[in-house]
């Protein structure tokens, strides 16, 4: 016997985010069939469906197999009552943000655009306090030298701090996820640590594998690797130049190896996220409904990527608005990485966990 | 007294036009094949008795000959249709007459016919000489002429073994212009064209076929004569899935239910299994839709070890070297994905209304609705989905109304 107390309130969420009628579907199965990644056990979405249709968050929420898919939409597209199984999938990744956020509050404004007014502020706010603490708070004479506005110090040290508090609040809520996703089948024995079951998924991640199968959108593939290697080498460049900020002079040489990996980094970016954004707008029947969560991140994804190119370009042309851009670019990175497990960027912890997680449990996708 | 004009010659046309001319109102009838009898008379045996359909319709066929207030016109379409009830002027298109209807089907002309054409009534799955018997139990009994395949006076054989001087090779198509009372439409229905389900590769998998081909490969006098023989090596398969739902109740074919599937499918494999006991058969569906006492027939089906029924839809078919073919379904009861092998697939597809070149309102099916003008009523399979007991009872509801037009 199953017990089933729907959830209403999620349901309608579910509802309105994924755009879907999730009643009408008629169960068939065939979302399960078509999917190239759904295991032969208990393979997804059609169990997914039912449990949308009865509002069962628990089920739902815990699952790894909501992160398990990577929306290439086969299921969508075959569908026979157009019942958009992989926008009801992506809903739940939506709300699974919200639902494991700590604290709440930054869940809830990063997913409703009314809210859009002060998740600007937050940052706005804080990096001015910032910028008056150390005393900079105005914009400097003669040429532009963005450390006269923000010194280095000032800058890696509270952005360092805000980036590892809000990994640590990410790792709280991951914490839970991972709880539930126990709880939901008591039976299946979790085995081999995070470390080494991360370790056998590495061919996943790093060949991103599972995007191959996607027969219905081939450039999804390129467009994640563009971006998933551009945002790693900037990583890699950013930590290199605050070590730098330290020891060196700095800003780099233009022709400093560093610097020319960090400007290859921001082509692969502009190049993946440009694709990103085309197909959501040009080819919307195969890319499914693009919600306000999915826009946010890619948006501010993509002016961090563009602001940060001109902002590196003021510097030499000593343009007059350098300053306000580099304000604008600093709200950016705040969007993209202090904002992290709030916003769709957190697919990079929730779908890591449920991959390692599923590997625990030996459950393996076709 | 203007008579009722009947377009279509199935099941419902025929049983339209003999109760109407049987409470003594004129009717003509056409039909566009050079037979009567429609998508039925090519069935096997009828669902739930089992019996077989030209017996039913021997005894209307016989019903007509003996009619003179039926006139019926075969090869001939509607082309054009004016006025008013009681009052209609319409003009009928008839194919070129080879054969003449002093034609005693003595066979003479099939022994020198040199061309060959593929046998519609069989789906082309077999083959009949350019000139052709329609079916064993085709009325009218005579021989047809195929204007694509036959060379006419070039080859001239024909004309010059037949005794009874009965083909004429220079026959021309005519124009019959008619002024009728009312109009029945029973142009009935076709099969959904599988090959526009991708993921069920139909066009590319020889032993795939569809429901209504099926009908003839279990037919005596269809594909195998007496045995089930697939495609690919005319091998007798001994496992066989049914694929319920290929096409219909999907937004992306026919998002509607085609009413009829399930119980043939049922019928189906019940044939199979009296031809075939040991045979194994899987029939994969959605929801098993049989209703009324009709459910009988699904329990026994059910009581069959042999005949599996495995609630999931069939996502994918994906043929092997051997041309086998793997069925791929999520077994919704236990939750699992399913791979069944199968040697012949049999995709239930749905039913789509037949075309017809007059403009009638029609809904976004193309079903012509109910709403035309006064003194033309749509029949059957023409306006919904239905099987055929349904189909004669509607048949008999629109001669009422026609008969009532004067």
């Amino acid at each position: 016997m199953i017990e089933v107390s729907p959830d209403i309130k999620f349901k309608k969420q579910l509802k309105r985010i994924s755009n879907s009628s999730l009643n009408e579907c008629m169960q068939c199965g065939t979302c399960s069939v078509v999917c190239s990644l759904a295991p032969d056990e208990r393979p997804f979405p059609r169990k997914e469906m039912i449990w949308a249709g009865w509002g069962m968050k628990d089920k739902l929420i815990g699952n790894p197999d909501i992160w398990l898919c990577h929306q290439c939409g086969d299921c969508s597209t075959y569908c026979p009552r157009g019942v958009k199984p992989a926008d009801v999938l992506s809903a739940v990744r939506e709300i699974s943000y919200q639902h494991y956020a700590k604290p709440k509050f930054l869940g809830k404004i990063l997913n409703d655009p009314k809210w859009f007014p002060v998740a600007i502020l937050i940052p706005v706010i804080i990096i001015s306090a910032i910028l008056i603490m150390a005393g900079t708070f105005q914009i400097p004479e003669g040429p532009v030298n963005y450390s006269k506005f923000f010194p280095h110090a000032w800058l890696n040290s509270s952005f360092s701090f805000l980036w590892f508090l809000t990994i640590g609040l990410g790792i709280l809520g991951l914490r839970n996820f991972r709880n539930d996703m126990k709880k939901q089948d008591p039976d299946l024995k979790p085995t081999g640590s995070f470390i080494k079951n991360l370790f056998s998924i590495r061919k996943e991640i790093i060949l991103h594998s599972n995007f191959s199968t996607c027969t219905a959108q081939k450039t999804r593939k390129i467009a994640h690797f563009l971006v998933f290697y551009g945002f790693i080498l900037l990583l890699f460049v950013t930590t290199f130049a605050i070590y730098a900020a330290v020891t060196h002079n700095y800003p780099l040489e233009f022709k400093n190896p560093f610097k020319i990996i960090g400007n290859i980094a921001a082509i692969m970016l502009f190049v993946g996220l440009g694709i990103m954004i085309a197909n959501r707008i040009f080819n919307k029947k195969d890319f499914g409904n693009s919600t306000y969560n999915d826009w946010l991140f890619l948006v501010s994804l993509f002016l961090l990527t563009v602001s940060g190119v001109i902002v590196e370009a003021a510097r030499f042309i000593n343009w007059g608005l350098a300053y306000h851009l580099y304000f604008f670019h600093l709200v950016c990175v705040w969007f993209v990485i202090i904002y992290l497990p709030y916003t769709k960027f957190g697919h990079l912890l929730f779908r890591v966990v449920a991959m390692v997680y599923a590997a625990s449990i030996n459950r393996k996708l076709k | 007294m203007k008579p009722v004009l009947v377009i279509g010659g199935g099941m419902s046309g025929v049983t339209t036009t003999v109760e109407i001319a049987e409470v003594g109102k004129d009717v003509i009838l056409i039909e566009k094949n050079p037979y009567l009898g429609g998508n039925v008379v090519k069935f096997n045996n009828y669902f739930p008795k089992l019996c077989p359909p030209t017996c039913g319709l021997e005894i209307n066929f016989r019903r007509i000959k003996q009619n003179s207030r039926i006139k019926y016109y075969t090869s001939t379409e509607i082309q054009e249709i004016s006025g008013e009830k009681g009052n209609f002027k319409v003009k009928l298109k008839t194919a070129p007459q080879y054969v003449k209807n002093n034609c005693t089907a003595c066979g003479k002309c099939l022994d020198v016919c040199p061309e060959e054409r593929p046998d519609k009534f069989n789906y082309g799955f077999t083959k009949t000489k350019a000139i052709y018997l329609p079916h064993e139990m085709a009325f009218p009994y005579k021989f047809n002429i195929d204007d694509e395949y036959c060379k006419k006076e070039s080859c001239n054989k024909c004309v010059e073994v037949c005794e009874y001087d009965a083909i004429n090779l220079s026959a021309k198509e005519e124009i019959i212009d008619i002024e009728v009372s009312s109009v029945v439409v029973a142009t009935g229905w076709k099969n959904y064209d599988a090959s526009k389900i991708d993921n069920l590769n139909y066009s590319t998998s020889k032993n795939i076929i569809t429901n209504v081909e099926f009908e003839r490969f279990i037919t005596s006098n269809g594909v195998g004569e007496n045995k089930l023989l697939r495609p690919s090596d005319n091998s007798e398969p001994k496992k066989l899935a049914f694929v319920q739902c290929a096409g219909s109740r999907d937004e992306n074919h026919l998002p509607y239910c085609s009413a009829v599937c399930c119980s043939a499918s049922l019928k189906h494999a019940l044939t199979i299994q009296e031809l075939y006991p040991k045979s194994e058969i899987k029939i994969f569906y959605i929801d098993m839709r049989v209703t009324g006492r009709n459910e009988d027939f699904l329990i026994k089906v059910q009581d069959n070890k042999n005949i599996g029924l495995v609630k999931g839809k069939v996502g994918k078919i994906t043929e092997t070297e051997s041309n086998n073919l793997i069925l791929e379904a999520e077994d919704i009861l236990s939750g699992k994905k399913m791979n069944y092998k199968a040697e012949m697939v049999v995709l239930a597809t749905g039913i789509v209304p037949s075309d017809i070149s007059i403009n009638l309102n029609k809904d976004q099916n193309n079903f012509i609705t109910d709403l035309q003008t006064d003194g033309i009523y749509p029949v059957a399979c023409s306006r919904k989905p239905m099987d055929v007991s349904s189909s004669v009872k509607d048949a008999t509801a629109a001669a009422l109304k026609a008969i009532q037009i004067k």
